[in-house]
């Protein structure tokens, strides 16, 4: 590789030929590369300035605590083939288990559990533990197909290959996750409510400062014309978070066609989630509001009550009965709240990313949020809420916010009818 | 803020007591579980979460609480929080788990537990 530089030369100094092979492993300009390529330049690197034939990195993977062939340099068919070896066993498993270095002057099927480093003929191997925050998240190593002693120094240098890979992947590993958790994210959260006669909707949702967590709402109508709102927010953060979300979402429309009764909804959801995802824990709000958008039934699942703004009076925290979070006891059984909606009222929905203040407690973030609601137009309400609560501090936790407004009373022979505000 | 949220394991009487900071966050809620971890296994099954000074809790916290909670039942212990009127009571309350997780109003009464305490789940 590198085109047509001279001649191969022998480096009379030691001293000299092991600093230019270190500074071959640390060159700055790999630092240019994609993550992905470093990982395949520095096997290069390794394979040239250890004079090897083959160099590999094999990434574990937690959950199976396997090893998985990733990156290679001569050795290209361990990956086509996707070699996995068992943390403990053979000779990368070894070193991931140990977080020793494992020199082998001998490669058989007694010393190595992948068949396609012996049948390739290779006769000797080193190889090294990759290190991230204190944990082994795979090995690397390099083989000869002459036999040969490797030594310390070999050891040495390939350790110090292996730091850099180990820098490179944890990065790769985190942007990939970052990415993926905001584009499943992005997907869950609905950029386009759906249009409602006689209501108006409007969202926000905005991410927590460092990973994506784990709120989302949603919005959709039943084929008996009534409007459902969901608000939930998943223990946890990232990936693994927004994983959950996406089950919750889905399997909640699922239920929500089946049965109109939303402790019913909840109470499938839970049983679900114990069932199949029993370390998750969530707080979800239902409501189905009825097709003339009068009332709302609406079942807690540990989740804040929604705030409702009547028109002419100061908003209030709905008064609903308080249900066990999702995830929690098998036969939780939740109350349903029935909430009478007034024409120009505003119910705002939120998660507590909203309301939460540092040193403050939970009854001031909510007095804060009922002053701001007011029963007006549902995107400005929520511009105005935005402003109040969520102000220009980067949020600390996923703030998701939605308004549902059924319009005031329609125009009756272009005279406006008396707006009705009393009915709760 | 979150500088001094530290979760400090402390021994009353021969039962852990891990004292929780005003806020428990996504920020803060793994080192309340390798407190609550280091607790159960000092305590032989029974040990106290004082929450007397935390104002908030999200669902994070309160996922290694009932963790820690569920942990202990399965074998044989029991897990006691402390929560005065005000504060965090009312997110326990929002949630649920107030009828979950047994929960007292002083340290007092969770280190001498009267013999016919509330029945919790």
């Amino acid at each position: 590789m590198g085109g047509g530089e001279v001649t191969a030369q022998v480096d009379p100094d030691p001293v000299e030929a092991r600093l230019r092979a270190i500074q071959s492993i640390t060159d700055a300009t790999l630092s240019a590369l994609d993550d992905r390529e470093l990982l395949s330049a520095l096997l290069d690197r390794v394979r040239e300035i250890l004079e090897a034939d083959t160099a590999a990195v094999l990434l574990l993977d937690v959950s199976s605590g396997q090893l998985i062939a990733t990156a290679a340099a001569g050795l290209e068919e361990e990956i086509r083939q996707g070699v996995r070896i068992p943390v403990g066993h053979g000779f990368a498993g070894r070193i991931a288990a140990s977080h020793q270095p494992v020199i082998l002057d001998h490669v058989d099927h007694t010393t190595v559990l992948n068949p396609i480093l012996w049948t390739k003929g290779i006769k000797s191997m080193v190889g090294v533990p990759m290190v991230a925050a204190g944990r082994v998240i795979g090995v690397m190593h390099v083989g000869s197909l002459t036999p040969r002693q490797f030594t310390a120094d070999d050891v040495e240098l390939l350790q110090m290959a292996a730091d850099r890979a180990a820098v490179a992947v944890q990065s790769m590993t985190a942007q990939s996750d970052r990415l993926a958790a905001a584009a499943l994210q992005r997907s869950l959260v609905p950029t386009a409510l759906p249009a409602v006669a006689g209501a108006e909707l409007a969202g926000r949702y905005i991410p927590g400062d460092g990973a994506v967590g784990g709120d989302w709402y949603d919005v959709f109508t039943l084929p008996s014309g009534e409007l459902c709102v969901v608000m939930g927010d998943v223990a946890g953060s990232g990936l693994p978070a927004a994983v959950i979300m996406g089950r919750m979402r889905s399997a909640l429309r699922a239920y929500a066609l089946e049965t109109s009764d939303p402790a019913e909804v909840l109470g499938r959801l839970d049983h679900k989630m114990q069932h199949f995802e029993p370390d998750a824990m969530a707080t979800v709000l239902y409501a189905v509001i009825d097709p003339a958008l009068d009332k709302m039934h609406l079942c807690l699942a540990g989740h804040f009550p929604p705030v409702i703004a009547r028109p002419g009076q100061r908003a209030k925290l709905a008064r609903v009965a308080p249900g066990l979070l999702i995830g929690v006891f098998a036969e939780a059984r939740r109350p349903v709240t029935t909430v009478p909606i007034p024409p120009g009222a505003l119910v705002c929905f939120y998660t507590d990313g909203l309301i939460e203040r540092p040193g403050e407690p939970i009854d001031a973030g909510l007095g804060r949020l009922c002053r701001a609601v007011t029963a007006g137009p549902a995107d400005a309400a929520a511009a105005a809420v935005m402003r109040e609560l969520a102000g220009s501090d980067p949020a600390r936790d996923d703030i998701a916010l939605l308004m549902v407004r059924r319009r005031p009373e329609q125009h009756v022979n272009g005279v406006a009818a008396k707006e009705d505000d009393g009915d709760g | 803020m979150t500088a001094e949220a530290r979760f400090p394991v402390e021994v009353v009487g021969g039962v852990p007591v891990v004292v929780t900071p005003e806020e428990i966050d996504i920020t803060n809620a793994d080192e309340l579980r390798a407190a609550l971890s280091e607790a159960a296994a000092h305590g032989q099954g029974r040990f106290v979460v004082d929450m007397t000074r935390t104002q908030f809790c999200d669902t994070a916290g309160l996922h290694a609480l009932v963790a820690a909670h569920k942990r202990t039942r399965t074998g044989g212990g029991q897990v006691t929080l402390v929560m005065p009127g005000a504060g965090v009571l009312r997110i326990f309350e929002i949630t649920g788990l107030d009828q979950v997780i047994p929960h007292v109003a002083t340290l007092q009464e969770a280190l001498a537990p009267p013999p016919d305490a509330p029945q919790f789940l």
